[in-house]
């Protein structure tokens, strides 16, 4: 067991003190916070106020904490994912410069390696992620709080199967890469691509049709919806309150992804919780089979 | 001495490119091996195949009297490897790399502590502990290697072309450090290397080509076998050495004969005694050998 911590702390500290990924696996939440101080910021606050009957008026505590817990959403939803790919680059580049030989040579299990990049993975990624979550719930509490304790330790629970899911996706994906430039393009196809299809950008609802129902198969997408749910429930449930109807809430949930539909049947969050975490365990199972063939064909 | 490492009959193949062909050889306990052969000869892949790092193709590989198929993680703990680049974390400090490979073979706390002064001293990194591997110099990277490599006490030590691009002094102290403890810990050193000096100090050297063995035996041997002697005669005419009949080259203020052996060089000197006032006799390096043996080069007016 204590090797298998000292190899997980040797994987931890290389991703902290590697400058290259460590930046790199924040890009897409930079990316994020530059669009939304230009312009998405004003595009979601404008389309909020348009789908609100014109003779109602709201605080710009109420606007400011649903605009703030939209971005938190994104940003969250968008980190769980870039950061873990980023953070499981370093598999990679043991192979790129010959570590992984030096690792092998040694009598540790290949097994043992390979789950130790797993966890570091999950922890670095959970460690960047939870003090994101941070950072953005201090920013909602200067803009407008309006989440509960159950909206917060929901929003963690989320931000930790993301993270797992993260982890479980990039293990598999980075397990087949062996070249620099393999790593390359993956890390720009991820950074670049993941904000869209997971509907951190621009809410999913946006999207056409068939690409909507495309990025529904994606288990990320329910991710991004469970956490965007706890973010911005609590200002959602304080502008019913004032006054607006429930028709009118729906369909700004559906605008902004809260509300998911497959084929036209609508997914509840406990569906959402099943379809990640099975998900998830889906992916480690695959990660572990893979694994152990592979394996099997390099030992001598 | 026994034997530490057998192999017989290996074979391995790379798609068409069959880069080990029926390789047989055997290196004694405590010994200083050299596997000697240009790239692509198959040194490598032999070593990666020791390692486990490889699959062979057929062929068995006996490791410390323990079959290799049956006895990889045990064999594992028996191997030392210095690799032609370093393979340390650049990022991380001297003691976090070590610590880190220290724990692979189970060495940790006290007993990581303990080995951890051991090596500094003997390698003379004491005061490199704090400093981050990727600001080190290659001199110094090279020593930290070679103690990851020496760190849970292998039994054998391969070294794949240890001190390329290293300075004289720096090869000098790792080959220092090494000696020392072959005889003291009788640990037997398998190496590889294009500098064919360090090969001249081998116990037994195998010459690989295209994936066989081209030649094999001690360093005296070999040198007996492909190539012939020198004699450096001082202070003689060019025309004096001419009517010798031997090929010659006049170097500086001498003309060097190149003869087929020792017996051949006493019967020239008894010969012309008038000749041989000051004079030096020497065996051919095993640069010539290797050269020798892969067929590129002439020695002592022969094709060998």
């Amino acid at each position: 067991m204590k090797v298998f911590l000292i190899l997980v702390k040797r994987n931890i500290k290389l991703f902290f003190k590697d400058k290259g990924m460590f930046f790199t696996s924040l890009v897409t939440p930079g990316i994020l916070l530059i669009l939304y101080a230009t312009f998405l910021g004003k595009i979601y606050r404008d389309s909020f106020l348009s789908s609100l009957p014109a003779e109602f008026t709201l605080s710009d505590k109420i606007i400011d904490g649903l605009v703030g817990g939209q971005l938190m959403s994104s940003i969250l939803a968008v980190s769980c994912v870039t950061v873990a790919f980023c953070s499981n680059f370093l598999m990679v580049q043991d192979k790129v410069n010959g570590t992984i030989k030096d690792l092998r040579m040694s009598p540790v299990k290949q097994s043992e390696l390979s789950f130790s990049y797993y966890t570091a993975t999950f922890v670095s990624t959970l460690i960047i992620c939870l003090a994101a979550t941070a950072i953005c719930l201090i920013y909602i509490a200067f803009a407008g709080w309006y989440l509960s304790t159950a909206d917060v330790i929901l929003l963690l629970l989320d931000v930790f199967l993301l993270v797992l899911f993260g982890t479980a996706l990039s293990s598999i994906i980075n397990m087949f890469l062996s070249t620099q430039g393999q790593l390359s393009a993956v890390g720009t196809i991820i950074s670049a691509g993941y904000g869209f299809i997971c509907g951190a950008y621009m809410p999913v609802y946006t999207f056409s049709e068939g690409l909507r129902r495309i990025i529904m198969f994606l288990p990320g997408t329910y991710g991004t919806s469970l956490i965007r749910n706890h973010s911005i429930g609590g200002v959602l449930e304080e502008i019913q309150s004032q006054g607006v109807n429930t028709e009118i809430i729906n369909s700004i949930k559906d605008s902004l992804d809260c509300n998911l539909y497959f084929f036209e049947n609508k997914v509840d969050i406990s569906s959402m919780y099943v379809i990640l975490t099975v998900c998830i365990v889906v992916l480690i199972i695959a990660y572990i089979l893979v694994n152990s063939l592979r394996n099997r064909v390099q030992e001598v | 001495m026994s034997s530490i490492i057998e192999i017989n009959n290996l074979n391995k193949s790379f798609g068409d490119v069959q880069a080990v062909k029926d390789l047989s050889f055997q290196v004694r306990e405590g010994e200083l091996f050299a596997f000697l052969g240009v790239n692509g000869a198959g040194k490598s892949t032999t070593i990666n195949i020791m390692c486990g790092q490889l699959k062979k193709d057929n062929g068995s590989v006996i490791i410390d009297g323990r079959d290799l198929d049956k006895n990889l993680i045990s064999i594992k703990r028996e191997l030392g490897v210095v690799f032609q680049n370093s393979v340390l974390d650049s990022a991380l400090s001297v003691y976090d790399n070590l610590q880190s490979r220290a724990a692979l073979y189970g060495i940790l706390g006290l007993e990581f502590k303990n080995r951890l002064s051991q090596l500094a001293v003997l390698l003379g990194f004491e005061d490199l502990l704090k400093r981050t591997i990727g600001k080190l110099s290659g001199g110094q990277r090279r020593r930290i290697d070679v103690a990851r490599a020496l760190f849970h006490r292998p039994k054998i030590l391969i070294l794949d072309e240890p001190t390329t691009g290293l300075d004289p002094q720096t090869r000098r102290i790792l080959w220092d450090v090494i000696s020392d403890l072959r005889k003291k810990e009788n640990m037997t050193v398998f190496l590889t290397t294009h500098y064919m000096e360090e090969a001249t100090d081998a116990d037994f050297v195998v010459i690989l080509d295209n994936g066989k063995i081209a030649a094999e035996g001690t360093p005296l041997e070999l040198k007996n076998k492909y190539t012939g002697d020198y004699i450096t005669i001082y202070g003689v005419s060019e025309d004096k050495v001419k009517k010798l009949g031997y090929e010659y080259e006049h170097i500086r203020d001498a003309f060097r004969l190149s003869v087929p052996d020792t017996k051949s060089a006493t019967g020239l000197i008894v010969n012309n005694p008038e000749l041989f006032n000051d004079y030096e006799i020497t065996k051919g390096k095993m640069d010539d050998v290797f050269l020798a043996v892969t067929g590129k080069k002439l020695v002592g007016g022969t094709e060998k």
